[in-house]
């Protein structure tokens, strides 16, 4: 009976025993699984309890022009780092740190003793300057730590800080290239970690780990640090000398669409943006800027009738009489009395309104309409700049007679400065419509290593090689003969037009004395190295006329920019100095005139304005006197 | 009844188990408490002199139990029996029992205090190894044998609920089941237990919802990972690290105030992150051939009290060993008992060893085939 039971006891017994092994067996295997196969998920989340991090700064790339010069590059600017469970006496600590920064002391003591394992002192204690790291540095104090920061540096100031935009507090981009190659520029930020008990006292014998920053890209740009500085220089300049509204420059190199230049007024310093309003900043105004280009526009005219094979510059003529009709309505040419009797160079010379109506009454509504898309106009370029406008033409079936005719000379279409430039750079290139860029590339900040290289994009040709060496020829006439001459510059072929564009008000009519004056000029004439584009919006105390304005700037940019390319000089068309050879001129009587009319007498004198008002209500020297041509006349307005 | 009469040496084997143990235990008490102790009372082997001394009070009932002969514990079973019951009711008496960790537990003054469900699981592998061979055939009969036998567990199972010492329980419960299993119960009566269980468990759960939201955090540690979770995330976050090599001895970065009294319950943790796989796995090993000596005993013991007393102390230290390591590397929630032999504290420390000093003592009774 013992010995049954007995045996039942022992069965069960190794029935026991051997669950025990199985279990046994779960276990090392759980084990073996959480050490081996999960261990490393489970090292990095542990890891993350166990450590803190001081971030380190990634560098943000450098933004550099074509030749390698520093537009935007970065200066050391450490921040305050603090971890409050390592801060012995926040007391004390707080009236060290408020000697060498500035912040209100409860506001710091709220971070000294927050409940976080790393803290920022923010924004007080960013950005640090030297002296002021040092001063850190010095006290010594545990538990505060100097994080690797830097801030955005520009050696040139306020230059091209429309294009370039500017950083916030965290080195983020948040306008211009800054913020549109911001994840290649950012780079990633890296970390001093260093090990921690739970109770968040440092464990110093445990090896800190460094996990090194990996630098922003650089950022290469096509534009030319120095010709940008000249177009700059001219700029402050024109806002010193005629206080407009606003003003523009954009410089291009024609063969190709690279942007060598941009810049807008008014400006502001990218590291101090705040201090401007949000549409300084904002709009960058040759991408922006919508306006009636004006007489500029006639580039394209004259291109298009040349093209289609419907006029010989030098052998077809045009009568004005001082103003066409056009469907009941008169269109007026800015010269009073008309120009008479002119070859179709003369009428690109003079820049004779109804000249260019019957350039594109002769082209046609369609293909006129055709030309100006295919040049670009109405739709944006594809510049790769924040903020680009597209401009607004006519609806092709809302264009009758009145609307083909103003837009043959410039007006009632909205363009931008950059269709503009890109579209005449087409006319004058051979033919070649090219996206317009300023991004060059992007390479790597060690190696140097391109990431991204931009070749020049070609569009479409608009039209031919004979055409445009015949635009290039009449647009040169303009400069040494015509309404350009401001721009002549003595040892190179200048080309270019002028433009003077009325603005339209909030109500939708014309504002009085309210002018956008430019200028669009290339050299050299037969084969164009740079065109530039200067537009000066409402300029005070002068007539409001491209000639007078605008093309002497892009004359002084044109001669410096080809100084600087070290472009061999030439001798072309002679400049016509009219005013020696000719006979005295009578002064006439301006009494009552507004500057508008004042822009006809400009051919043979010099006018110069002063006084508010719309109108002269007294002129010196009285009229009917005899003077040699070119004399100043001085104008008062009043009323 | 007698002296047995082929009485030889203890088995070395078990004993060198043990003093491994003991030796290991006290090292890793010292590496995982030295931050703790330097911390709380400026003095990094606070933990470790204590345990030193615990170890010698051990010492002392291992050779005590090695010594008297084990026929002497199963002789004054019942008293020893009721004297463990009455321990368990007297430490639910308010005054008399302290509360510890949010169990009253324990009985006495400080470091002299004890855990009377501690004793309560001796008393019962005491009180069945001399009980159930003499009710053998009963036992195979439901209401006369099989559940008033099972009320000598039931009774102070209750009682250490009303504690709570839940862990202490399971392993309490587990032990009395195994050794009625062993004894010749039928297995059907088991099946009806184990629904029976199964809806106590429940009614146990639903009866303190911390044991719900144990479990839950059980099955969803990282929900709530400051909360609940948040024992088992401080675990694995010790045990995964660890890796094959282990971190090396004394370079826990868990001890560092992230695991709680890793001295304590999760001391098993501590080991696997210093000393790795290879570190771990010894000590499974380690309490495996205690497992196994036990068991080797057990089978070879004639006399069938003898054979359950073996049993019954093997299979506590095992459950025990079991419970405790599933909680640490996840397999089960979080119940709260100590690793036998390794875990900082002196009741439980004595109160194992003076359970394997009887193993040992029968071990000398034991008719190995082959030594």
């Amino acid at each position: 009976m013992k010995h049954v039971s007995m045996l039942t006891v022992r069965r069960r017994l190794i029935i026991v025993f051997f669950l025990l092994a199985v279990y046994f067996l779960i276990m090392f295997g759980r084990l073996a699984f959480v050490q081996l196969v999960s261990g490393d998920e489970i090292m990095e989340s542990a890891e993350d309890l166990w450590t803190r991090d001081i971030p380190f700064q990634a560098e943000r790339g450098e933004i550099l022009d074509r030749n390698g010069e520093v537009l935007v590059g970065n200066t050391v600017a450490p921040s305050l780092a603090v971890v409050p469970k390592q801060i012995e006496d926040p007391e004390k600590v707080a009236d060290e740190l408020m000697s060498i920064i500035s912040i209100d002391r409860e506001k710091l003591m709220e971070h000294l003793t927050n409940n976080v394992s790393v803290e920022m002192i923010h924004p007080e204690g960013r950005k640090l300057s030297k002296t002021q790291a040092n001063e850190v540095r010095n006290l010594n104090l545990p538990g505060i730590y100097l994080a690797e920061d830097s801030t955005r540096f520009y050696p040139y100031g306020t230059q091209l800080s429309h294009v370039l935009g500017f950083t916030g507090i965290d080195n983020q981009g948040l306008a211009g290239l800054e913020a549109s190659y911001d994840d290649q520029l950012s780079g990633e930020n890296g970390a001093l970690s260093f090990f921690s008990d739970a109770k968040g006292g440092r464990m110093n014998d445990r090896s800190n780990r460094y996990t090194e920053p990996a630098d922003g890209k650089k950022l290469s740009l096509t534009i030319d640090a120095e010709i940008q500085a000249i177009v700059e220089r001219e700029l402050d300049q024109a806002v010193a000398t005629y206080n407009p509204d606003s003003a523009l420059a954009i410089v291009m190199d024609p063969q190709n669409g690279e942007i060598l230049s941009m810049a807008t007024r008014p400006t502001y310093h990218p590291n101090q943006y705040q201090s401007v309003s949000p549409e300084v900043y904002n709009q960058n105004l040759p991408v922006f800027n919508t306006f009636e280009p004006g007489s500029t526009f006639k580039i394209i005219t004259l291109s298009a009738a040349l093209e289609e094979g419907l006029i010989d510059l030098d052998k077809d003529t045009y009568y004005d009489q001082g103003y066409v009709k056009v469907d009941g309505a008169r269109l007026r040419c800015w010269h009073k009395g008309g120009h008479g009797d002119q070859t179709y160079l003369e009428v690109a010379e003079n820049s004779c309104n109804p000249g260019f109506v019957n350039l594109g009454q002769m082209v046609g509504k369609e293909r006129l309409f055709t030309y100006i898309k295919e040049y670009g106009f109405g739709k944006k370029t594809g510049i790769d700049l924040e903020g680009e406008s597209s401009g607004i033409l006519f609806k092709e079936d809302q264009v009758g007679p009145v609307e083909l005719a103003t837009t043959s000379f410039g007006q009632g279409v909205s363009v931008t400065p950059i269709q503009q430039i890109t579209a005449v750079a087409a006319a004058i290139n051979g033919g070649y419509l090219y996206e317009p860029y300023v991004v060059k590339g992007l390479y790597d900040p060690k190696t140097n290593e391109p990431v991204m290289e931009r070749e020049p994009k070609l569009k479409e040709q608009i039209i031919s090689n004979e055409t445009s060496k015949e635009v290039r020829r009449a647009l040169e006439h303009v400069v040494s003969k015509g309404t350009g001459r401001g721009a002549y510059v003595e040892g190179f072929r200048v080309g270019g037009k002028t433009g003077t564009a009325q603005k339209v008000g909030e109500d939708g009519n014309y504002l009085e004395n309210n002018h956008i004056v430019s200028f669009m000029g290339f050299a050299p004439a037969d084969k164009p190295e740079v065109l530039v584009y200067v537009a000066i919006d409402n300029p005070k105390d002068t007539v409001q006329f491209g000639g007078v304005v605008a093309s002497p700037i892009a004359g002084r940019i044109i001669d410096d920019v080809l100084s600087h390319k070290n472009t061999d000089k030439q001798q072309g068309l002679e400049k016509e100095y009219q005013w020696p050879e000719s006979p005295p001129v009578e002064v006439p009587n301006l009494i009552g005139e507004t500057t508008n009319d004042l822009q006809q007498y400009l051919s043979s004198l010099a006018i110069d304005v002063k006084g508010e008002g719309e109108k002269v209500i007294s002129q010196s020297p009285e009229s009917g006197t005899k003077v040699k041509p070119g004399s100043t006349i001085r104008v008062f307005m009043g009323e | 009844m007698g002296k047995n009469h082929t009485e030889k040496s203890i088995d070395l084997v078990l004993m060198t188990a043990i003093l491994i143990l003991l030796f290991v235990g006290a090292v890793m008490v010292y590496s995982s408490s030295s931050i703790w102790a330097g911390y709380q009372f400026n003095d990094e082997f606070f933990y470790l002199k204590r345990q030193i001394l615990f170890i010698g009070f051990g010492l002392f009932a291992i050779w005590f139990t090695m010594k008297v002969s084990y026929h002497h514990w199963l002789r004054f079973s019942l008293w020893i029996y009721l004297l463990c019951l009455l321990l368990l009711i007297a430490v639910l008496i308010p005054g008399v029992g302290l509360v510890r960790g949010g169990a009253q537990s324990w009985i006495g003054v400080g470091a002299f205090s004890i855990q009377p469900s501690e004793f309560m699981k001796i008393g019962l592998i005491i009180l069945y190894a001399s009980l159930l061979p003499k009710v053998q055939k009963k036992l195979k009969h439901f209401t006369k044998g099989f559940l008033p036998i099972l009320l000598f567990i039931v009774v102070p199972f209750g009682l250490m609920m009303l504690q709570p010492d839940l862990g202490t329980g399971l392993v309490f419960i587990c032990t009395g089941i195994f050794m009625i299993f062993i004894s010749g119960a039928k297995i059907k009566h088991f099946a009806i237990l184990g629904g029976a269980g199964i809806a106590g468990f429940i009614g146990l759960i639903a009866s303190a919802p911390y044991r719900m939201s144990r479990i839950h955090a059980f099955l969803n540690p990282w929900e709530d990972p400051l909360g609940d979770g948040f024992q088992i995330i401080q675990s694995l976050y010790a045990v995964g690290p660890g890796g094959l090599m282990g971190l090396g001895f004394g370079n826990s970065m868990q001890k560092y105030f992230y695991l709680p009294e890793p001295q304590n319950d999760f001391i098993f943790a501590i080991i696997a992150e210093e000393l790795g796989l290879i570190g771990s796995t010894f000590i499974l090993f380690l309490f495996f051939v205690i497992i196994w000596r036990g068991v080797l005993i057990s089978l070879h013991t004639e006399d069938i009290s003898g054979s359950l007393l073996a049993f019954g102390v093997t299979t506590m230290i095992a459950i025990q060993v079991m419970i405790n390591i599933s909680v640490v590397i996840g397999l089960i929630p979080v119940t709260g008992i100590t690793l036998p032999l390794l875990s900082y504290g002196g009741s439980s420390l004595t109160i194992t060893l003076f359970a394997l000093g009887i193993l040992l003592n029968i071990s000398k009774y034991a008719k190995f085939p082959v030594r």
